[in-house]
């Protein structure tokens, strides 16, 4: 028997250099073109940073889910968008309906999607597993509809919003906030790190990592798989419902179809991270988000059009299936 | 409306022809050889548009420029399927995910070239009304008089008419290629990379070009229902081409079932049926749901018959049981 | 003197996370011999058949297949060029007959390209039915000839090893990578497989290698042997030497006592 060794313990430790090395070259990139730039604009340039702390915060914590679940039931979860969708409606009624307060809110959106996922994970998607990945795949499909369709059913299809107040700006030094963005930036600033500790330090989240990253050799090493598929989909859950609250906030407002566009963003954080790597999904939502803010930097030469920033996400996913389908902190798998 | 109104079932018919033809792409892809694509209708919307943006603002002729939308698809599936097809199925699920999103997103946002929102009509900017269909239009007219002439058809000529004796020949002649390259030795080729790729390629067989075969010629055939149905609509938007879509492609193979080529159009007639039937579903209790969520509960079935029948029978309402279960 | 080897790999090495599957082992198999490869289980013995059938890519070392470098090139290459593998768990087409499986491995058919059914209908009939004869008559040999319209998928354990050793005959290969092919044949038919195997040598001067579990199968019918333990060649020889050999008695029955019992049907 092998001895059995857990992950390392944080995705830059070791010998991963050439993931050093390419992060080292994007910002040593986008540094030179901020000198040389005369248009450089460091208060725009911090402002998008906490944009990009943001939009990256809600892929990071939706992309651990979804890398989790992958890496232990092998379903790729085309309804994890939509998971985001019920969180924010969740939140809705806590927040609106109910009167109560932003982080009330946010704390009912993360049970109510921790149960939804739980319940999913009962009724749907255990008593189906071994169907192949394509099977389960497109029943989580499926899921999707029924959730997108259904909120649009009981909720209305019209857009909705967080009851906080839209014309506040906070200023952080040069840097403006609407209150909503700055509800966001503090959950992703707290919450981003405690999902890496609770990974990193507890034993259930050193078993989910286990199991994401090798299911055979966890069960030999007698992790109890059942179990510990039960507490990812409730992880996953939670983190959506945060996610889809931050969501709601960054956008202002959301409707029943939110989760469909940023779908392929988090599958795309979850590739960028190495599929099955928690810590890779976290840095990798981070780096996507940052990215995809930073492109618009005038500094950066000139910047790029905003509505070209999922293109650039789109194209980092074909390169990077092209040149390192494991992801840039995975490691290749066989078969 | 009235249940037996023959225009309306006409248009039925020739949208259930253009599925048809839309989901055998799928069939290739998905059933004949194991290819998960979750994004097929990025290969209709890209040939409806390269089309459409040809014709409307570079005047090209249409015959030329439906070849291009065609070739486009194809080497949209290129860029999908060079970087995917070396690596597991899920990694192909998740790219056409992507590229169906951003197909969509870019029919959106880049207004100047693609009308935007608006679509085709906004091509040309929001002062002058673009169209594309001048030449198909006058096609369908010339069948329609040639019609109208003959005793028996003069009763039911019409534009959808017209475009039936289109779409449906076409779509039987596509479903008997079709079945003649997959029992072919071809066919077994994209079967056997089905059933199990490594096997298949230790027996000496090259499975990425297999796949990439099976990949380009669905967006192909994707591309073909996007031509068809934009001709028929006559007006390319970003809401044709929904994601809800490819979905509609898999229902029908699954309703039709996934083993069997010939049950695709009876998949797309009674998909047609379901789908377009639920307008007539206005009584009690559905008259409590106002047409606008009526709408929504049609997707809300189309997601729930879509788990129901891949947990309960994935191989299909007309397929095989029995061949499927087999592991 | 010896002739030069059909297959050769030289230090190659393999590593999965932290664990060294192959350690710089290095093996060459002879033309028409039959080569055993044995060991303890986990000893690496088919994660180097991976290697050797391209089917994963050595980190460093070399490989030669008739002369030829072949170290990174893709299975099916390998397969074409005539060193063709069976897997340890037979990998049969479930969903298709018995006779479909066989006739995928058939050879030069044209109908494999694109539409080429379609344009060259009659070169194409042609061709499937030389190869549908070839696969019946493979069919007769491995005994399967009654199940030929079966799905692969209702064989039992066994079949599915014929199955894929008829198949693999199919691609009429120079040099045959066995994985277990015993593992789960009923005895008598077991019997009856080794003779085809030193039959086609004799016939056809195919070569073999092959990975088996069952000692006694390994000295009656092996030229050399070669045994691995912990990803390492650790002894190479004639039947007669390894059997004697200190080391190998030691890893192996070690091995054995540990894990699983000499006889045919352990999992790696």
């Amino acid at each position: 028997m092998r001895t059995f060794a857990f992950p390392a313990e944080w995705p830059l430790a070791g010998k991963r250099r050439t993931t050093v090395g390419i992060v080292a070259a994007i910002v040593t990139l986008a540094l030179v073109a901020a000198v040389v730039s005369p248009r450089a604009d460091f208060a725009q340039f911090a402002q998008l940073v906490v944009n990009g702390v943001i939009t990256g915060s809600i892929l990071a914590l939706a992309g651990v889910g979804a890398t989790l679940i992958f890496g232990i039931q092998r379903i790729a979860n085309f309804a994890h968008g939509d998971f985001l969708t019920i969180g924010a409606y969740a939140a809705f009624v806590v927040n609106s309906l109910l009167g109560q307060n932003l982080a009330l809110a946010a704390v009912g959106a993360m049970a109510a999607v921790a149960l939804f996922a739980v319940v999913a994970h009962f009724v749907l998607f255990r008593p189906l597993r071994g169907r192949g990945t394509v099977a389960l795949a497109l029943i989580s499909v499926g899921l999707g509809l029924v959730i997108r369709n259904g909120i649009a059913i009981v909720a209305g299809s019209e857009i909705r919003r967080f009851q906080v107040s839209q014309s506040d700006v906070i200023e952080l030094g040069v840097v403006r906030l609407a209150p909503g963005q700055a509800v966001a930036i503090a959950v992703a600033v707290i919450v981003a790190p405690l999902v890496g500790l609770f990974l990193a330090r507890t034993r259930v989240g050193k078993r989910m990592r286990a199991v994401a990253d090798n299911r055979d050799l966890a069960a030999v090493a007698g992790i109890d798989i059942e179990r510990i598929a039960v507490y990812v989909w409730i992880l996953a859950g939670a983190l959506a419902g945060l996610a889809g609250v931050m969501l709601g906030l960054e956008q202002g407002t959301f409707d029943p179809n939110m989760g469909v566009g940023p779908l392929f963003l988090i599958f795309t954080a979850v590739v960028l991270g190495g599929i099955g790597s928690a810590y890779g999904a976290l840095f990798a939502g981070l780096a996507l988000g940052l990215a995809m803010e930073l492109s618009t930097w005038d500094g950066f030469f000139g910047g790029l059009d905003a509505k070209y920033k999922p293109v650039l996400a789109f194209v980092v996913l074909i390169l990077l299936l092209l040149y390192r389908p494991q992801g840039l902190l995975g490691r290749a798998r066989i078969l | 409306m009235d249940i037996f109104n023959v225009p309306f079932w006409t248009f039925v018919a020739v949208i259930a022809g253009i599925y048809t033809i839309f989901a055998l792409g799928l069939y290739v892809q998905y059933a004949l050889t194991g290819l998960p694509n979750f994004g097929h209708v990025a290969f209709a919307a890209l040939a409806a548009y390269t089309m459409a943006i040809l014709v409307i603002r570079f005047a090209s002729p249409m015959p030329l420029a439906a070849l291009a939308g065609l070739l486009v698809a194809v080497a949209f599936s290129f860029v999908l399927g060079i970087p995917t097809l070396r690596l597991r199925a899920d990694y192909l699920a998740i790219a056409t995910v992507a590229g169906g999103e951003i197909v969509r997103y870019l029919a959106l946002n880049l207004q100047g070239l693609t009308g935007g929102p608006l679509g085709s009509i906004g091509m040309l900017g929001p002062t002058k009304l673009a169209q594309y269909n001048g030449p198909w239009d006058a096609l369908i007219r010339r069948i329609v008089d040639a019609l109208k002439e003959s005793s028996i058809f003069a009763p039911v000529a019409s534009r959808d008419f017209a475009m039936l004796l289109i779409v449906w020949p076409l779509a039987l002649l596509l479903l008997l290629v079709f079945w003649l390259m997959a029992r072919s030795p071809w066919g077994r080729l994209m079967r056997a990379i089905r059933e199990d790729e490594a096997a298949a390629a230790a027996v000496g067989k090259n499975v990425f070009r297999a796949k990439m075969q099976a990949l380009a010629l669905g967006a192909l055939l994707g591309g073909l229902a996007g031509l068809l149905l934009a001709w028929q609509i006559g007006i390319v938007t970003p809401d044709d081409y929904q994601p809800t879509f490819t979905f509609y492609a898999y229902l029908i193979l699954i309703l039709g079932g996934t083993t069997r080529i010939w049950a695709i159009p009876f998949g797309a007639a009674l998909f047609g049926l379901l789908y377009s039937g639920t307008r007539f579903l206005n009584f009690f209790p559905l008259s409590l749901f106002d047409s606008g969520e009526r709408a929504y509960l049609r997707l809300l079935l189309v997601g729930l018959l879509l788990i129901v029948l891949m947990a309960v029978r994935p191989q299909g309402l007309l397929g095989n049981r029995r061949q499927l279960l087999l592991q | 003197m010896t002739p030069a080897p059909l297959l050769a790999a030289r230090d190659l090495r393999k590593r999965f996370g932290g664990v060294l599957a192959v350690n710089d082992a290095s093996i060459a198999v002879a033309p028409q011999s039959i080569t055993a490869l044995i060991g303890p289980n986990g000893a690496g013995k088919t994660t180097m058949f991976n290697l050797l059938s391209g089917f994963l890519r050595p980190e460093s070392g070399a490989i030669e297949f008739d002369g030829r470098r072949c170290e990174g090139q893709p299975s099916h290459a390998l397969a074409a060029a005539g060193l063709v593998r069976t897997f340890q768990i037979p990998r049969v087409l479930t969903r298709m007959t018995v006779l479909e499986n066989m006739m995928l491995a058939g050879t030069g058919q044209p109908g494999e390209a694109l539409g080429a059914a379609l344009i060259r209908p009659r070169r194409v009939a042609r061709r499937e039915n030389e190869i549908r004869a070839q696969a019946r008559e493979l069919l007769a040999l491995i005994r399967l000839d009654r199940l030929a319209g079966d799905y692969a998928g209702t064989l039992s354990g066994g079949q599915r090893k014929l199955l894929e050793f008829g198949r693999a005959l199919m691609t009429r290969p120079r040099l045959l990578l066995l994985d277990e092919p015993m593992a789960g044949v009923a005895p008598t038919l077991a019997l009856q497989l080794l003779e085809h195997i030193i039959d086609l040598r004799a016939t056809r001067g195919m070569t073999f290698l092959v990975i088996e579990h069952d000692m006694e199968m390994v000295m009656a019918i092996s030229d050399r042997i070669v045994v691995m333990d912990e990803g390492a060649v650790i002894a190479e020889g004639l039947p007669g030497e390894i059997q004697r050999n200190e080391r190998v008695i030691a890893a192996y029955l070690g091995g054995i006592d540990q894990s699983a019992p000499a006889v045919s049907g352990s999992r790696a």
